[in-house]
This record gives structure tokens, C-alpha cells and sequence, in this order.
């Protein structure tokens, strides 16, 4: 499988001298195409770091991405945007959908700015909506959908455009079990459906045999745990 | 232009607070306009009679400072004025305080105008009767604005002014003055009998009218010359003396100028605190989409269309406002007016000052962390 994201010995590290304080410590990692991959790890042991620098969210402070192939030129700041809004899709914790439009107007409003045309844009979202089960739900603002709802709304707005990677922080952390378990499903099956490799942060070890591989972060190292494909 | 419904769409969340800001803008424009109504009110006022006359050059004693201040010169100006070559005909103007005594017993501060022979300087809309009537013996022109202040009733009424008798034999229409002292126009010679200060060969000012192939300039040069001890002016140049003394060295101007600077310190103060709470309300909306990949002068623009809605929605309601106002105060001594240039600018103005306004909320948006969206 054609690899998406190769990350070569990131490192971030906070301060200078004494009061130096590394987070990410020479990490790489290697995501294919259609590949579903969990990442665990305590709290503070630098997932949401990597996670950022792969969205392209964080500068690191050393290491090489390379996204589809190409590198990520993370001193032109102004190119971060172009890879987040072609190449990456995200799905936060809490959906972090816009309040004060309807669902329709949160994908419309993604798709627009991803500059998908407005035939295309129709399409796609009609044919998310529905494969998430959200097609009644399109003309009601995120305040009138339950948690479960909004992260479907959420994982909609994400692969609307096609990514090639979809990165997910905690992304059934504010849901009950059993909504976490269908969210969680949705997830890894709609990245598989499109081909975009998929790395979800969770604490949640029980969503583990859903994934293809597992990583497991501490004290910012990353070390894989097991592989399930292979 | 999806910057734009979604800008909208983010003011409309709260639309209670929306509505009182929009209030808020429209009465600060409102503010801004009337005062700067007020004053092209107040300079037409004290300009009205020397715009009015139909003259091109007026000759004055030196260093008069405004109309209304004018003292005597000598009425062989008259002819003097009139032999410049280019100049077809000059009229004299007598202007004066004088006191006016009601039947009631009460005396009254005027501002006396007399006329000469083809009463140009008089009023310019007659309610009733005709401007000529000034012509005929102790006969004087009121203004309608004034019935209360000067108390009469009809056409045909008699009253005072320093110990002689004076009929109104018209009334004029929206002669108002600045001084609050009420214009009465008569002769110029019944001035000069009303007044008792000035002597029957004595004016206060030479209206001069160029011929059509005349240039006004070149025949003040002349006449200037002619007369070295008179002061020369275009009518141009006169009303802007008189506006500027009323303005400046009275200070109406400063006050009216400094209101309306701090209506539209109101104006900016008030949309900048909106912006700013609608901004903060959804910074973790505008860092969710930043990490979804929209550009910063994408979400600058949003809050641009927002300033410049808060503007528009302040001139609609202000001018909805101002107005109506214009309208009922044209009927009354003190109005509110405007001339389409000065509106355009103080449109301007007002959306500029709402563009200063989201300056803050741009500073946030460019210092806004995408990464905030995995903490939120």
C-alpha cells in the first residue's frame, strides 16, 4: 500500500538549557493508504503534540513529514492551510462543529473552502448524510443533536473533501459506550470506504481491535504495539 | 463568499446583543449627523442673507469680522464701487442691533437690515406681502419663525423701535439668525432713523454686481485698489469670514464639532466592544477553522463583513432618525441640514471608524492558535 504520511524522527521541544522540556523525541511513523491505526498513551505523553504536527497544526523542532510524498515545508507557513485543507481531515473531541449553522451549512461551509464545486459538494454531502444516518438531521443546528450525532456530523465534515489522512483526537471521549462503539465503527469503516489512512488518539483501550495497528506513546517516544493486518 | 453568510450567520447567533449594538451604532451616527446637521444648519443660518443677495463683491469697513459685525462707511462708496469698470450696478446694506418693543411692554434685541432701492439683501421667501413694502414709510419685515419672540400677530401691527413706529407690512419665511437677536428688514433709510448711530451719509456695506464677461476677481483687485481704506471681498470669501467667526470665535463650531467627534467615538467604542465579544464568544470556532485549513485573511474577512454590517445597520437606523429630525426642524429656528457630499462622507467616515473598530478582533484572529481545537 502506497504510503501517506512518513514521519522521520520528529522531535518538539519547549523552552531551552535547564528549562528545556522535550515532548517528542525522535518519532517516526508510517501510515498507508486505507490503514486504521490507534494511538495510546497516558495523559501528557505527547500524542496531541504528534498529532498536531501531523495535522500540521505545530511546527517541530526537528524530524522531516512528508505527506503523499512530499515534504512538508513547515518554515512556509503560509502552506500549512493548503495541506489541511486538501490532503488532511480532523475530527476533535467534542466535534467542534460551528453553532450557529446548520448541519448542512457546517459541511457546505468546509467543502466551499476546499473548493469543491457546488455539484460535487451536493453529492458528497447528500451521500455522507446518508451513510451516517444524518439525512433528517441536515437542516438542525449541532445544539439540537445529541453527542453521537455531532460526531458523526463531525467524521462527515472530515472526509468530505477526500483526505488522505484523518487524524481523530478522542473522538468518543464525550460519548456514552455504546455511542462511542458505533461512532468509533463509522469511523474506521468511512476512512477504509475512502482510502485515507486513518490514527485516532484514544484512551479508550477497548476500541484497540477495531485498528490495524496500534501505537503506543510515552514519555514521547512511540513504539508500535502490535499489527493486526500483518 | 462564504466568508460573508457565515460572518452574518455568526453576529445572528446572539441576536438580542446584535440588535442592541445596531441600536447602539444607529444612535451614534445619529449623533454624528445631527451635529454636523447643526452646524451646516447654523453656517447656512449666518451665511443666508450675504449667499442670498446676489451679489459678487461686497465693501466693507476694514477688518469687519463677520456680517452681522459690519460698521459704517461712507456712502460715496456706493458710486465709487460702481464706476469700476465691470461692475453693473451697487446697492447699499445697513445692518444694526436695535431694540424692539412688544405691545406687551417687552423689549426685544434685533438685528436691523436695511435695504436699498432694489431691496437685494432681504428676505428671500415671502409668506406674505412683498419685499418691496420696506419702501414705504415705517414699514418693516418680520420673519414667521419669530411671531412668539417678536409678538405679533398679523400683517398691519404696530410696534417700537427706539421711540419710532414701525408697521410690519410683510412676513418672510426661514430668515433665521444666529445670534438669536431676530432679523427686522426695513429701508436703508429708515435704518439709518431707526439707528440714531450712524449718519444719513453712512452705510454698512457696498453690494457690487460684475457683468457676465466681468471676472469677479479681477474687478475686487480694482475696486480694492480704488478704495485702499475699505475692505474688498467676494461674496464667497465674506460668508466664509462670517462662518468662521461664528464657528471659531464663539466656539458653537468647536462644541458642535467636538460632539460630533465624540458620537463617533461612541460609534467606534461601541461596534469595537461587540466585535471583540463576538470574536471572544467563538474563538474556538475560529480556530477550529483554522486547523480545518481556512486562511486567517479568511476569518479577517469575516470579521470585516461583520464591522462593515454593524456600519451599514447604523446608517440605515441613524439616518432613518436624522431625517425624520431634518424634516420637523426646518420649521424652526435652529435646523438640521445637510448637502449629499457631507452625508457621503459621513457615511464613510462611519464605516471607516467600524472598520478601526475590528482592529482588535483582527489582532485576536492572527493570534489565534489552531492547535487550541485539541484542548477546547
Amino acid at each position: 500500500m502506497k504510503p501517506v504520511v512518513e514521519a522521520c524522527d520528529l522531535s518538539k521541544h519547549y523552552g531551552s538549557g535547564e528549562a528545556e522540556e522535550r515532548v517528542l523525541e525522535k518519532v517516526s511513523l508510517r501510515l498507508s493508504e486505507g490503514e486504521a491505526c490507534v494511538l495510546l498513551g497516558p495523559s501528557g505523553s505527547g500524542k496531541t503534540t504528534l498529532l498536531s504536527i501531523l495535522g500540521c497544526l505545530l511546527t517541530p523542532s526537528g524530524g522531516e513529514l512528508r505527506l503523499l510524498g512530499q515534504p512538508v515545508d513547515f518554515s512556509r507557513a503560509s502552506s500549512l492551510p493548503e495541506w489541511r485543507r486538501t490532503t488532511l481531515g480532523f475530527v476533535f473531541q467534542h466535534a467542534q462543529l460551528l453553532p450557529f449553522v446548520p448541519v448542512l451549512g457546517n459541511l457546505h461551509l468546509v467543502g466551499r473552502n476546499a473548493g469543491l464545486d457546488e455539484e460535487t459538494l451536493t453529492k458528497r454531502v447528500d451521500a455522507l448524510l446518508e451513510q451516517l444516518g444524518l439525512a433528517a438531521m441536515k437542516h438542525k443546528k449541532p445544539g439540537a443533536l445529541s453527542g453521537g450525532q455531532r460526531q458523526r456530523v463531525a467524521i462527515a465534515r472530515a472526509l468530505l473533501h477526500r483526505p488522505a489522512v484523518l487524524l481523530a483526537d478522542e473522538p468518543t471521549a464525550a460519548l456514552d459506550w455504546h455511542t462511542g462503539q458505533v461512532v468509533a465503527d463509522m469511523l474506521v469503516e468511512q476512512s477504509r470506504n475512502s482510502g485515507a489512512a486513518l490514527l485516532v488518539v484514544t484512551h479508550d483501550t477497548r476500541l484497540v481491535p477495531k485498528f490495524d495497528r496500534v501505537f503506543h506513546m510515552e514519555n514521547g517516544s512511540l513504539r508500535e504495539v502490535t499489527t493486526h493486518s500483518s | 463568499m462564504f466568508y460573508l453568510t457565515t460572518g452574518i450567520q455568526m453576529m445572528l447567533h446572539n441576536r438580542v446583543r446584535l440588535l442592541l449594538t445596531m441600536l447602539g451604532v444607529a444612535i451614534a451616527f445619529f449623533l454624528v449627523a445631527a451635529q454636523s446637521g447643526l452646524l451646516i444648519g447654523w453656517i447656512n443660518t449666518c451665511t443666508a442673507i450675504v449667499r442670498h443677495a446676489e451679489a459678487d463683491l461686497w465693501v466693507m469697513a476694514e477688518k469687519a469680522p463677520a456680517f452681522d459685525y459690519g460698521t459704517a462707511i461712507p456712502r460715496q462708496c456706493l458710486s465709487q464701487a460702481r464706476s469700476v469698470p465691470g461692475v453693473v450696478w451697487s446697492e447699499g446694506l445697513f445692518i444694526g442691533w436695535n431694540i424692539w418693543h412688544r405691545q406687551d411692554g417687552k423689549r426685544v434685541n434685533v438685528q436691523l437690515v436695511g435695504l436699498d432701492k432694489r431691496c437685494l439683501g432681504g428676505p428671500w421667501q415671502m409668506q406674505e406681502g412683498e419685499v418691496s413694502c420696506v419702501l414705504q414709510p415705517n414699514t418693516v419685515i418680520v420673519d414667521d419663525l419669530y411671531r412668539s419672540a417678536l409678538g405679533f400677530e398679523r400683517v398691519g401691527q404696530e410696534f417700537e423701535m427706539i421711540g419710532r413706529h414701525a408697521r410690519i407690512g410683510g412676513v418672510s419665511s426661514g430668515v433665521r439668525t444666529l445670534s438669536a437677536c431676530p432679523f427686522v428688514f426695513t429701508s436703508l433709510k429708515q435704518a439709518i432713523q431707526y439707528d440714531q448711530r450712524y449718519r444719513d451719509d453712512e452705510i454698512t456695506y457696498v453690494m457690487a454686481r460684475c457683468a457676465a464677461d466681468a471676472d469677479p476677481v479681477a474687478v475686487q483687485h480694482e475696486m480694492q485698489r480704488r478704495m485702499p481704506r475699505m475692505e474688498v471681498l467676494t461674496t464667497a470669501e465674506f460668508a466664509t469670514r462670517t462662518a468662521l467667526y461664528w464657528m471659531l470665535e464663539t466656539g458653537v463650531g468647536i462644541t458642535v464639532v467636538v460632539t460630533a467627534c465624540l458620537g463617533l467615538a461612541v460609534s467606534i467604542g461601541i461596534t469595537s466592544q461587540t466585535l471583540y465579544a463576538i470574536t471572544q464568544e467563538h474563538l474556538s470556532n475560529y480556530a477550529t477553522l483554522l486547523a480545518l485549513g481556512f486562511r486567517r485573511g479568511t476569518l479577517v474577512r469575516m470579521v470585516l463583513v461583520q464591522s462593515l454590517l454593524l456600519g451599514l445597520a447604523g446608517v440605515l437606523g441613524g439616518s432613518a432618525l436624522f431625517f425624520p429630525a431634518a424634516m420637523l426642524s426646518a420649521r424652526t429656528p435652529i435646523p438640521l441640514e445637510t448637502t449629499p457630499l457631507v452625508y457621503a462622507v459621513l457615511i464613510i467616515v462611519s464605516l471607516a471608524s467600524c472598520g478601526v473598530a475590528a482592529l482588535m478582533s483582527v489582532r485576536t484572529i492572527f493570534h489565534i492558535d489552531p492547535v487550541k481545537v485539541f484542548h477546547s
